[in-house]
């Protein structure tokens, strides 16, 4: 006698295999498809918040340790930790249609010239769509994806590689324009997020290694930034 | 309130040798009150806060007061109940944990988080060293030992702001103020250590007044949420202030309120009715802020307008902390010898406030001239001269507010003078913060720094503005000075007016 397969027989193997497959799920794309997927990612975000910190040697006219802020690129919003003199001062930095703001110690905004900017760390090219640190990823070469990481709790892929001097002097001036430093980019395993960018190497001097970090939050909350009123 | 009991084992061991040991805990303690007053600058840059964001220093300063204020009700009777040396030791192990957490602080909220824990851990020890010191003591020989460790504690807080001062401008290091108190407190625990696990101590119930001092902590630290100006750009006062202070003040009524009625309260509200108990708590309130305003401001005007390092800033502070004991000493003995409390707390006062509108005429040049051809200038004397003022006061409030509770409620008196001087140091200091830094960015408001680079006239440009950046600076000063003076005035008034003469000596 044939002894068939029960219909709820069946109907459990079917589960069973689809449970299988889908808990093995699909393999992460490549390292390449996953800067350019979170590259696109966040030049499309309505906003985000940043911390950038920069430690090692800062180079002796370098005086920016850390900063902080809110962006919609290329438009930004921070505060700046500056060091001068040993003792370090906070500076407010806007960056909004084209013109850059500053409010220093004292006193209210000011705009500052293109030519002023340059003496400083100038900040208009770092979240610039076309050379910024996001446009910056899709040029980054040998790039390898590591295991998954938790960065502020939140599951990443850690892709390392290399980006040339050349392309990261575009992006912040003070940065030596030669050879080619480490990078690494923390991207959530799930929407592309970029949780955390890091740039390792002899940034600012030939012979001392920086580092310079970025972490990111809030993604795509809304952030409007406005030139401030003056004076 | 401190019940001294029996006990044979303690009284079985050297007793010198015990209240050595657990003094010299509260002495370590003592020295971390006001220890960071020196070393604020540095601190704040080690968590990457810059200079011109002094407001963020602000809970540095309160953290510690607020943990201290926290633990004071509820230590006397915790150390009844589990032992006087295993609260001291739990007490120490927190303050070493809140040390280790200071100096190893990545950012302000850790740095602040140890401060509390520190300002609890220390701030326990104070009635835990003086209840064991009355159980090692008969009642007839206690006084000169109770004295001894008030003194020490005193003594330490006087220190610790030159020896914060004296570290951090080492090669060691701001972080070794915190570092240092660890392998202290491990030696002070491991040479108490047989005496604790002995347990030889009574024990015995003891009503806590839990609901009270949760109240009273809930309403003082709204209070200082509601006063830290954390843009003072912007507002003077918090920006929960419409909030946070009625919030505040409820707790303070329900405070009163449960007070009243609870068998075994933390203070006796009734005393309040008292002219002489309310107008000494609130004199010492003032005093303590006036002490606060001088040990953050004057380390601050040394560092920002006469560039001075740590431990100059730390000395120049050393010349008014060293004329609070030797007014302490003299109030004491005038306030018998005049039989008059109200004479000389009201004199300590307005020496203090004359010291105050002293310094708020300070300017750049003011540290150079010499005191009619001694080798003391005249800044020295001004400094010696408000810090006598503010130790003048302390003997004759103390004893009015003493006598007024009666010998029953001594105890909590006691503990109730040190809540009131932390009290009018916290909210005092929290005010005078935010105000003052409220104004100081309203004067610079239009004051844009030059820019270097391109301007060929920035040399210039940039020695003008720095010009004006301290005159705002000592403006500022100048405005905290004199308004500290104009509340040690109150204070004197209030004192001349309340305080009730000495009582008649009872001979036995």
């Amino acid at each position: 006698m044939h002894a068939g397969v029960s219909p709820s027989r069946g109907l459990a193997a079917g589960l069973a295999i689809v449970i299988s497959l889908s808990a093995c799920g699909t393999p992460p794309p490549d390292a390449t498809t996953l800067l350019k997927q979170s590259s696109q990612r966040m030049l499309g975000l309505k906003g985000f918040h940043f911390q950038m910190q920069i430690s090692g040697f800062t180079g002796p006219d370098e005086p920016v340790q850390s900063a902080q802020g809110d962006a919609h690129p290329p438009a930004l919003h921070a505060r700046v930790n500056l060091k001068e003199g040993g003792i370090l001062l906070e500076v407010e930095v806007i960056f909004a249609a084209g013109n850059i703001y500053l409010k220093s110690f004292t006193g209210g905004w000011q705009q500052l010239t293109p030519d002023e900017v340059a003496q400083y760390f100038d900040a208009r090219s770092l979240f610039d769509p076309q050379v910024g640190l996001f446009a910056a990823m899709r040029e980054t070469t040998k790039a390898a994806r590591g295991n998954v990481e938790k960065v502020n709790g939140h599951e990443t892929y850690p892709i390392t590689g290399q980006v040339s001097g050349a392309r990261m002097h575009e992006l912040l001036t003070l940065i030596r324009d030669q050879g080619s430093y480490q990078a690494t980019y923390w991207i959530g395993t799930q929407g592309s997020d970029l949780w955390r960018a890091r740039l390792t190497g002899n940034l600012f001097d030939a012979e001392k290694p920086a580092t310079i970090t970025f972490d990111f939050s809030n993604h795509d909350h809304p952030v409007s930034v406005t030139p401030p009123p003056l004076g | 309130m401190i019940t001294p009991f029996r006990s044979h084992r303690l009284r079985s061991v050297n007793r010198t040798v015990l209240l050595g040991l657990t003094g010299a805990g509260l002495f370590l303690a003592s020295l971390d009150a006001y220890v960071v007053v020196t070393a604020l600058l540095p601190m704040l840059k080690s968590v990457n806060i810059a200079v011109n964001r002094p407001e963020q220093a602000t809970p540095i300063i309160t953290g510690f007061l607020l943990g201290y204020l926290a633990v004071m009700p509820v230590a006397g009777g915790l150390s009844d109940r589990f032992g006087r040396l295993r609260l001291f030791a739990a007490c120490l192990v927190l303050f070493a944990f809140g040390s280790f957490l200071t100096a190893t602080a990545p950012s302000l909220a850790q740095l602040v988080t140890g401060r509390v824990l520190q300002g609890a851990g220390g701030g326990a020890l104070v009635p835990a060293v003086l209840a064991l010191a009355a159980d090692l003591y008969p009642a007839g020989n206690r006084s000169p030992v109770l004295g001894a460790v008030s003194a020490l504690q005193e003594i330490g807080s006087v220190l610790g702001p030159l020896w914060g001062g004296l570290i951090t401008a080492s090669s060691f290091g701001w972080t070794w103020i915190f570092w240092i108190n660890i392998p202290a407190a491990a030696l002070l625990l491991w040479a108490l250590w047989p005496e604790i696990r002995a347990g030889g101590e009574e024990r015995r119930p003891a009503n806590l007044d839990w609901l009270g001092a949760l109240l009273a902590t809930a309403g003082l630290a709204l209070l200082t949420l509601a006063l830290y100006a954390a843009t003072p750009e912007q507002s003077p006062v918090g920006e929960g202030v419409i909030w946070q202070l009625p919030l505040a003040l409820l707790c303070f009524v329900l405070f009163v309120w449960h007070e009243r009625r609870t068998p075994h309260p933390l203070i006796n509200v009734r005393r309040f009715r008292d002219s002489s108990f309310t107008g000494s708590a609130l004199t010492n309130a003032i005093a303590g802020a006036g002490l606060m305003v001088a040990l953050v401001y004057i380390p601050v005007l040394a560092n920002a307008v006469f560039s001075m390092n740590a431990s100059s800033a730390a000395l120049l502070l050393f010349r008014l902390m060293l004329g609070i004991p030797i007014g302490a000493l003299l109030g004491g003995f005038l306030a018998q010898r005049l039989r008059s409390y109200r004479f000389v707390a009201a004199l300590g006062l307005v020496l203090a406030a004359i010291g105050f509108l002293m310094l708020s005429g300070w300017n750049e040049g003011s540290l150079t001239p010499h005191l009619l051809g001694s080798p003391l200038t005249v800044a020295d004397g001004e400094l010696l001269l408000t810090g006598f003022g503010l130790g003048l006061e302390i003997a004759p409030v103390s004893a009015a507010l003493l006598d007024a509770v009666g010998d029953a409620e001594r105890g909590a008196g006691a503990s109730f003078l040190i809540v009131m001087r932390l009290v009018g140091m916290l909210v005092g200091f929290s005010l005078v913060a935010g105000f003052s830094l409220w104004e100081f960015h309203r004067a610079t408001a239009h004051l844009i720094p030059p820019l270097p680079g391109l301007n060929p006239n920035f040399a210039t440009q940039y020695a003008i503005y720095v010009l004006k950046v301290k005159q705002a600076i000592f403006d500022e000063y100048h405005l905290i000075f004199r308004a500290t003076a104009i509340a040690l005035f109150i204070g004197a008034l209030l004192a001349a007016l309340t305080l009730r003469p000495l009582p008649r000596p009872r001979w036995r």
